[in-house]
């Protein structure tokens, strides 16, 4: 419960972060999604249930504040929970690089689905696309950056409630 | 058990998930919502207070010179201000006479509720803000938002101390909008946002006697038709239009306002009557 807690928090730590980056970014007309990082710890150190159920309650912080059908990104994460648990133990995923490899992935899968659902509203959709893609492009480049530092918080935090610290590190 | 019910372990529990979601009653939904919405709320508007208080902080450190000169400038904005004031009220008195004279229904009133952005969330998906006010101070869902420079959007939702704004420029909003001298009502939709660049909108069902181009733009304004926004409001400049494929009207493109995308402050306005 408490490792639940902890992932619950932290999601909402990259959220809060996220939300202020991109109201500074705004006049540049530029936006970071980064929700992978919420998925990729859970998903290739926690149980299949444990870890499903903190990817939903994180996407469920996300879907707060989207003008979307509540849920939306709590089913995706979900469904990105999935895929990585499924293929965990045939990749390395004990190293920081590994894991920041796996959540570039994660959301490069997550930003182009989501933009997929996304783009039909729009009454010019080839125009969306660059726009789209420069948002893309950001968005890696700052998960790139900032997720040996989340994921090493997060595995900081489950440490601390867990007795088999190995596993995070 | 056997290792292809194994790996399919994972989809077969999210399939679950997926089923047990839609089962879910909408109320539920909607109760679960507002209350992450309520949760993540706080930050927001505390970074917003903080950000205000550094903007304080800010101008404390200017001189007293530039105080003199910037209270002489506000003292120059609030005569001519009082001017225009008086002749509003004028304007209004010949409005509703001449209304009584006609017999015409009159125009909605409403009250202007100032209030400060707390966020704004510019994605490709969608354009909103959020605004420093909510329920605690009695807005409404749909009501119009403008600034100094015009439309900005309308209230989408509204919290117990916060609201959301869709901004014109997001692809949810469309509206009734004209082009200013002309009578003839224009479809408006938001939705181009480009990276650096000027937000922008479509315009169709434009009448093929409209003539606009980058260098000779025409100023779009709002119609007043649908109840929404009060009419004559600046939605932004046409820059382009082009004959659809119908050939029975143009469709083009409207430029916003670039201090859409830097706003910190907006006035909500607030039907007075509930209808």
């Amino acid at each position: 419960m408490l490792r639940l807690l902890f992932i619950f928090l932290s999601t909402f730590l990259l959220w809060a972060l996220t939300a202020q980056l991109n109201h500074a970014l705004a006049p540049w007309r530029l936006y970071v999604f980064v929700g992978a990082l919420a998925v990729t710890l859970p998903a290739l150190t926690f149980s299949l249930r444990a870890g499903l159920l903190a990817s939903f309650l994180g996407g469920l912080v996300f879907d707060a504040t989207a003008p979307i059908p509540f849920g939306t990104h709590a089913l995706l994460f979900a469904l990105v929970h999935a895929v990585v648990f499924n293929f965990r133990d045939r990749v390395p995923r004990d190293d920081t690089l590994s894991r920041v490899i796996i959540a570039l992935f994660a959301n490069l899968g997550l930003f182009l689905v989501f933009s997929f659902t996304q783009v039909a509203r729009s009454p010019a959709p080839a125009s969306l696309w660059p726009r789209l893609f420069a948002d893309l492009a950001c968005s890696q480049v700052l998960l790139a950056l900032i997720a040996p530092w989340f994921l090493a918080v997060q595995a900081r935090a489950l440490a601390l409630v867990d007795h088999e610290q190995k596993r995070y590190a | 058990m056997p290792k292809r019910f194994d790996q399919a372990r994972p989809f077969l529990t999210l399939g679950l998930v997926v089923a047990a979601w839609f089962f879910v009653p909408t109320v539920v939904k909607t109760f679960t919502r507002a209350s992450f919405f309520e949760l993540t709320a706080p930050v927001g508007v505390a970074v917003s207070y903080a950000r205000d208080l550094q903007e304080y902080w800010s101008l404390r450190l200017r001189s007293n010179d530039e105080l003199v000169q910037a209270g002489r400038d506000v003292a120059r904005l609030i005569a001519s201000y009082d001017i225009a004031v008086q002749q509003n009220v004028e304007m209004q008195g010949e409005i509703a006479r001449l209304e009584g004279l006609l017999r015409l229904p009159s125009y909605t009133g409403y009250r202007s509720e100032h209030a400060r952005v707390v966020r704004r969330d510019f994605s490709g998906w969608w354009q909103r803000l959020t605004i420093r006010k909510g329920k605690n101070f009695d807005l409404a869902v749909g009501s119009p938002v403008v600034f100094s420079g015009g439309v900005v959007g309308r209230v989408s939702e509204v919290f117990a101390y916060t609201a959301t704004v869709d901004l014109i420029s997001s692809q949810t909003v469309r509206l009734a909008a004209v082009v200013e001298g002309d009578i003839r009502p224009i479809s408006y939709q938001g939705g181009l946002n480009p990276t650096f660049g000027s937000a922008g909108g479509i315009i169709e069902f434009v009448p093929l006697d409209i003539f606009a181009s980058a260098n000779s733009t025409k100023r779009l304004v709002t119609s007043g038709l649908g109840g929404v926004f009060p009419p004559g409001l600046t939605i932004g400049s046409v820059i382009k239009v082009e004959p659809s494929n119908d050939g029975l009207f143009k469709s083009g493109e409207v430029k916003l306002d670039d201090r859409l995308a830097a706003l910190i402050e907006v006035t909500v306005l607030i039907p007075l009557s509930p209808n």
